[in-house]
């Protein structure tokens, strides 16, 4: 459904995207992940064609964002950073007209609008000011705006930004409704979003894919690496005492407690045994152990430091 | 065309919503009101005087003495006010965001920019329907001629057309209104003033400026250095040159010529710096 190639832009002397490449299935529901600044909200508008590409092709459903931008447009939702709102406008009106710009036949917009206010929980506030409404409903009249023509393609840039709990999940419930019959792309810069609606990951850092994964696949990536935490009495020598046994990459002091020391293994096979072995035969004096597993926070903030997850 | 009056209804709709088009018709129909008043009232004081005097009063004529005045400080207060309307036009888009919705939206630029000119020529089209009140008015007194009155309602809207297309141009060219405003005045002062060098300008010719940017090759090649000057030029870009036809009643071609490509340009400049987004 979309396809970039070798995407590039360039701002004067500072690259925002770098040769972003990738391809969304339709019906799939893709995650841009990566920190503020990262690049994310630079590949959305060259996606829906509002900032040229320096270099490198983007095509949607078949159509290139550069040389068929209408067609592209058609079938693009795009919810943008700030959502683009009339202010002035009361939230009625103002679906409607983007109902017609975005080429909605002039019969079906009322009941668009309709459908659309409903799916967004906004029936209640439909002849409320947009300026007046909170934070949260200004950013559900900016989803609404971009679900009105049931788009194939839906871009929405941080979209559970400035929600509170219950309106994320709102929201979130929402966007995972679409998938199957539209085609997502999300972007956020938390986590737990991506873990929750989306199927495909895409991490970006400093205008690079960093990573490309499925979410199953990403923690994997994390499970193939064991660390186990123990708790020692008497932990004189034991860094150096546990750096030898087969498989253990590196022993480090944890944070926080006395004599807790963090052991990175190679995930080969389980080194447990041999670790309580070891302490006991040393008489360091072993008070806890566990393995810890890593988080996918963790193995989002090791990609995007550049180490190998 | 459905994109194209979409967009100019919702700028109506937005300048009726805030204060600014009740701003820009009270103070407009109160200043123009109040010169209409006043040359009324010259007008009357000045017939009661020659009364009897059956020649000056014969030359008194509410046409030349109401009406013609009154399109002239039209077109002053539109020099000055209609930079108010259009400095919002594209420079508010840009800066609250919205801007992003409408070039994501299957809508071409040159749709964008017609309904954005359209919502604005529709408030001058209305604050100039209000003014009409006041030939109204002298009708139900005296009889006026009205067909050089309506070719005055002509010049006026066809000038404040040409001042919101320049003012629109300007609004297309940055994110901040007082920036747009102050640029679309000053540019529209320029096209005002244009023409008051013109007669310091009778003693160059074009040909010979051309002839000295060119070192002489001009000549020699045998092109001449006669023909028009630059005063001429400086007086074909005036927009008060072009307008004073209009107030007497007349339509000439020339006139309106100049008006409807003054427009069409600057539409179309406004066209190429939205089209230019997508290449820079």
């Amino acid at each position: 459904m979309i396809e970039a190639t070798g995407l590039t832009k360039i701002y004067g002397d500072r690259a925002a995207v770098k040769d972003v490449t990738f391809a969304v299935r339709k019906g799939e529901i893709l995650g841009f992940l990566g920190p503020n600044g990262a690049g994310k909200t630079t590949t959305m508008r060259i996606l829906t064609g509002f900032v040229p590409p320096t270099s490198g092709r983007a095509r949607v459903a078949g159509f290139d964002v550069q040389d068929q931008p209408i067609e592209v447009k058609r079938r693009i939702g795009y919810l943008p950073e700030h959502p683009p709102l009339y202010t002035e406008m009361t939230v009625q009106p103002y679906l409607e007209f983007v109902a017609t710009i975005r080429g909605v036949p002039r019969r079906e917009v009322r009941a668009r609008v309709d459908r659309a206010l409903e799916r967004c929980g906004l029936t209640a506030v439909r002849g409320r000011l947009i300026a007046l409404l909170s934070k949260g409903y200004q950013q559900r009249v900016g989803l609404a705006q971009a679900i009105l023509h049931e788009p194939d393609v839906l871009i929405l840039d941080e979209p559970t930004v400035g929600l509170d709990p219950s309106q994320i999940r709102e929201i979130r419930q929402l966007i995972r409704s679409f998938a199957g019959d539209h085609t997502v792309i999300l972007s956020t810069h938390i986590l737990a979003e991506v873990t929750m609606t989306c199927q495909r990951v895409l991490i970006i850092n400093e205008g690079r894919i960093a990573a490309e994964d499925t979410l199953e696949g990403l923690a994997s990536r994390g499970g193939r690496m064991r660390r186990i935490e123990i708790r020692l009495a008497r932990p004189a020598g034991a860094t150096e005492g546990l750096a030898d046994i087969p498989g253990v990459l590196r022993v480090q002091r944890a944070d926080g407690a006395d004599g807790a020391l963090v052991i990175e293994t190679d995930g080969s096979r389980d080194l447990r045994e041999e670790i309580a072995a070891r302490a006991v035969g040393q008489n360091w004096g072993l008070l806890e152990m566990r393995t810890l597993t890593a988080s996918l926070e963790d193995i989002f903030i090791r990609i995007i430091r550049g180490e190998s997850a | 065309m459905r994109n194209t009056l979409a967009i100019a209804w919702r700028e109506l709709r937005t300048y009726f919503a805030s204060p600014l088009a009740y701003v820009v018709i009270g103070v407009f129909v109160l200043l123009s009101g109040y010169i209409f008043w006043a040359s009324l009232v010259r007008f009357s004081d000045l017939c009661l005087r020659f009364g009897n005097n059956p020649y000056v009063f014969n030359q008194l004529n509410v046409n030349d003495l109401v009406i013609r005045p009154l399109f002239g400080s039209i077109g002053v207060i539109f020099l000055l006010m209609l930079p108010a309307v259009s400095m919002r036009l594209l420079a508010e888009e840009r800066r609250s965001g919205t801007a992003e919705l409408l070039f994501t939206c299957p809508v071409t630029t040159l749709q964008i920019v017609l309904g954005k000119y359209l919502g604005a020529g529709l408030l001058l089209i209305v604050m100039l329907a209000i003014t009409f009140v006041y030939p109204l008015l002298i009708l139900t007194k005296v009889s006026p001629d009205m067909a050089p009155a309506l070719v005055g309602y002509m010049g006026v809207l066809l000038m404040g057309l040409t001042i919101l297309a320049v003012g629109l141009f300007v609004s297309s060219l940055t994110e901040n209104q007082i920036v747009a405003a102050v640029g679309a005045f000053g540019a529209n002062l320029l096209l005002w003033a244009i023409a008051w060098a013109a007669e310091a300008a009778e003693s160059f010719t074009l040909a010979g400026l051309l002839n000295s940017a060119t070192l002489g090759l001009w000549e020699k090649v045998g092109l001449g250095t006669g023909g028009p000057t630059l005063g001429d030029l400086l007086t074909r870009l005036s927009i008060t040159e072009h307008f004073q036809d209009f107030r007497k009643g007349l339509i000439d071609t020339e006139h309106v010529v100049f008006f409807l490509t003054a427009i069409v340009f600057a539409l179309f400049l406004t066209q190429r710096v939205l089209e230019s987004r997508r290449w820079r």
